[in-house]
């Protein structure tokens, strides 16, 4: 993607580890443009090259090959603090000397800001971030939490160009996590602030993120918006790595007859589709390749009598959803339903899954062939 | 087996960590010990392990007392947060450990330990030895081996920490059915409410307090015995709302953003004291302005959370309320907008002590929600 004057723009960058032959790519090749205003996930496993991305961002670790322009400049060549970048990182520690109040306040008076406006800011994000108790304490002396929390507010008081947050929340309890994540995000968007959020946890991407960058094996595989990922995943990494729970998956081999579509699944089921419910360009292209992967999301997967057959094997209800898997096709598929699920172990149901909501990806590289009734671009 | 025990005591030198607990499982079933670290989960299993003697009450298993039984001799399988697994030895030996002990043919064990393998999605690495496992290949080994044991008693001890969120989600979905066929008595711990809710029968919440209450997932999810609990089991954790109970042409209601929001008439008793109004994210609504019930709000953020929309609003006064709606429904962005709640699933709790105030009938004719 490309965006005009992006605040962040990132072109053909590599990193490279050890010897010219026999070295490794963290990173390869990744171009992204971050616009200004925005807010983007790193997402991926670890290994994936998220963090050596966000490091080459914040000038730690140089680029093997390529460029970093901030705010319409080079900035790959120059030292972290040239850069004026906002970071909470893990390892990228408080002053141990000073309270966390002058820690988050550091940056502001370096910037010469008066006092009094200093006071206020610092007070609002410490409020917001629920550290207002802790200001006059040392970091030595406050929990993990406390520390992840300071840092942050270290990070989001400063005005820059881009805020960097490295797993900005993983050490925070779960009850407080939805309900910051809802005001950090408040905070970002009323400022104007850019900022580039990196994490292992789709649920934190997806609550926080205009758009996420999946990454996997150093590559970017996708960067989209949560719901374009959700809607049209790149590929089978993207479809089944991003959602949760994840997505069903089933290989499936497509046929015509009598202005049917039938994709046979194993176990002698199959899902049929009206010809003419396809796109002319979907239906070529599902019948001249036979051999599919079809995936679709357990919030997809209906119940319906005139459905295809399949056995609950466990509803399990977590007071705000039901998770029912049932046995289908020789694997186990899973439904995702909002209200409390009446259905036992054992029971009979049948399975119901709308074309739009059924996506095709090539078995054999992945790529995603098609969603819904259309080609996938 | 039955599990029985009777105020139990056990300290480490000054730290009491379980005071006067009390607690029965029944025989089949499946009971979570849900809690923050630090409650006296893991102790608690190993008390009844026999690894650890307590230092006053009584531990019965099919009502035989256990004290002094030596932890081999009381037919309980483990497996531990930390792993234990015999190092020189690969997965499939380790997983058959038991079963080697117990000189089983080699085809029967073979058999046992591929087909567990396989449920635990552990089967392509039974070869490799402890060290080349990730901590979720171990911690799934371990499983494997106190589950080929089929002991009568199965003590679980977080056995899916380590293990990748989608893999994770595939075990719990799996775990039931595999417990349901060992028929043994399980006791599993775990700090992740949904595991619990998924897994148990029955839920024990376990603070540095003690036992908070045991009960179904359902009892813990609408009836939660004090606020501490309401918060530990949900996400977006349950709104709670401080209000004092008004009478207001004959109902009995509580003011939200400068509105009655009517509650059950069984909190009559409840008028004029300070309580706290707990409202679960998803039982709120977006509605009309002008319908019956609707609380003015100003939408601050929306954020989507798992296949729901996750809206953080704050009221006339300025306090801040979560509401949430499944994925992908209609529903105000930003802005002004209105929401209501059903009364039935408000929660209401004692302000001064947390806990809850169970609503109270004054009518024979009328059902207790």
């Amino acid at each position: 993607m490309t965006t005009e004057n992006p605040q962040l723009r990132l072109k053909n960058v590599d990193k490279y580890y050890g010897p010219i032959n026999g070295g490794v790519y963290a990173v390869q090749s990744i171009s992204m443009d971050v616009p200004k205003g925005e807010i983007i996930a790193l997402l991926g496993s670890s290994g994936c090259g998220k963090t050596s991305t966000l490091r080459m961002v914040a000038g730690f670790e140089a680029v093997s090959a390529g460029s970093i322009e901030l705010a319409g400049k080079p900035v790959h060549m120059l030292a972290p603090v040239k850069r004026n970048v906002a970071m909470a990182f893990e390892g990228y520690s408080l002053y141990p000397t000073v309270s966390v109040r002058d820690n988050i306040a550091f940056a502001l008076k370096a910037s010469r800001l008066a006092d009094a406006d200093v006071a206020r800011r610092v007070g609002h994000v410490a409020e917001m971030l629920e550290i207002t108790d802790i200001l006059d304490r040392f970091p030595n002396f406050i929990s993990g939490g406390q520390q992840q929390r300071a840092s942050l507010a270290r990070a989001l008081v400063r005005d820059a160009d881009l805020h960097l947050l490295d797993e900005p929340m993983g050490q925070l309890e779960p009850q407080l996590r939805t309900l910051l994540r809802g005001r950090i995000k408040h905070y970002i968007k009323e400022r104007g602030l850019t900022a580039i959020l990196v994490t292992h946890d789709q649920t934190e991407a997806n609550a926080l993120a205009d758009r996420i960058a999946v990454m996997e094996g150093g590559i970017l595989q996708q960067y989209a918006s949560s719901t374009e990922i959700k809607l049209r995943p790149a590929n089978l990494f993207t479809g089944t790595f991003v959602g949760e729970p994840p997505m069903n998956v089933f290989p499936a081999t497509a046929s015509a007859s009598v202005g049917e579509v039938t994709f046979d699944l194993s176990g002698g089921l199959y899902l049929r589709y009206p010809e003419a419910a396809f796109d002319s360009a979907v239906r070529q292209m599902v019948l001249t390749r036979q051999h599919v992967v079809i995936g679709v999301r357990p919030y997809a997967v209906h119940r319906s009598a005139q459905g295809a057959a399949a056995q609950v094997v466990a509803n399990q209800w977590l007071g705000d959803q039901s998770h029912i898997a049932a046995s289908f096709a020789g694997k186990t598929i899973v439904l995702v339903e909002h209200d409390r699920a009446a259905l036992s172990e054992g029971q009979s149901i049948h399975i119901q899954i709308n074309l739009e909501d059924l996506h095709v990806f090539d078995p054999a590289t992945g790529a995603a062939l098609a969603h819904g009734h259309a080609l996938a671009a | 087996m039955s599990i029985e025990l009777s105020n139990i005591r056990k300290a480490f030198k000054a730290n009491t960590v379980l005071a006067d607990v009390s607690l029965s499982i029944a025989k089949g079933e499946t009971l979570v010990l849900f809690g923050p670290s630090g409650a006296g989960k893991t102790v608690l299993l190993r008390l009844i392990a026999g690894v650890i003697e307590p230092d006053a009450g009584q531990i019965r298993v099919n009502g035989r007392d256990m004290a002094g039984v030596e932890p081999e001799d009381r037919g309980i399988g483990m497996a531990f947060q930390n792993f234990a697994l015999f190092p020189h030895m690969d997965a499939f030996a380790n997983i058959a450990a038991p079963l080697t002990a117990r000189r089983q043919s080699k085809s029967v064990m073979k058999e046992t330990v591929e087909k567990v393998a396989r449920l635990l999605k552990i089967d392509h690495v039974l070869h490799h030895k402890p060290k080349e496992l990730s901590n979720g290949q171990k911690q799934r080994t371990a499983l494997a081996r106190a589950l080929s044991a089929a002991p009568s008693i199965l003590l679980l001890d977080d056995p899916l920490r380590n293990v990748d969120a989608k893999l994770r989600f595939e075990m719990r979905l799996e775990l039931p059915r595999l417990l349901k066929d060992q028929n043994a008595t399980v006791i599993y711990v775990t700090q992740d409410y949904k595991e619990a809710m998924a897994l148990g029968h029955r839920i024990a919440v376990m603070t540095a307090h003690g036992i908070q209450q045991v009960g179904t997932p359902e009892e813990i999810y609408l009836t939660p015995a004090n606020t501490d609990i309401a918060r530990l089991f949900g996400d977006p954790v349950i709104n709670l709302l401080d209000v004092r109970p008004e009478w207001q042409g004959g109902q009995v209601v509580a003011m939200v953003s400068d509105r009655p929001v009517r509650l059950l008439d069984q909190y009559t008793s409840q008028i004029g004291r300070d309580c706290i109004l707990g409202l679960r994210p998803e039982s709120l609504h977006f509605v009309a302005e002008g319908s019956p019930g609707a609380i003015p709000v100003e939408i601050e953020t929306e954020t989507p959370l798992n296949e729901k929309t996750v809206t953080l609003a704050l009221t006339l006064r300025g306090r801040e309320i979560m509401i949430s709606r499944p994925a992908g429904t209609p529903g105000p962005a930003s802005g002004q907008a209105h929401i209501a709640l059903n009364a039935a699933s408000a929660v209401l709790f004692d302000r001064a002590t947390g806990q809850r105030i169970a609503p109270v009938r004054h009518s024979m004719n009328e059902a207790v929600a």
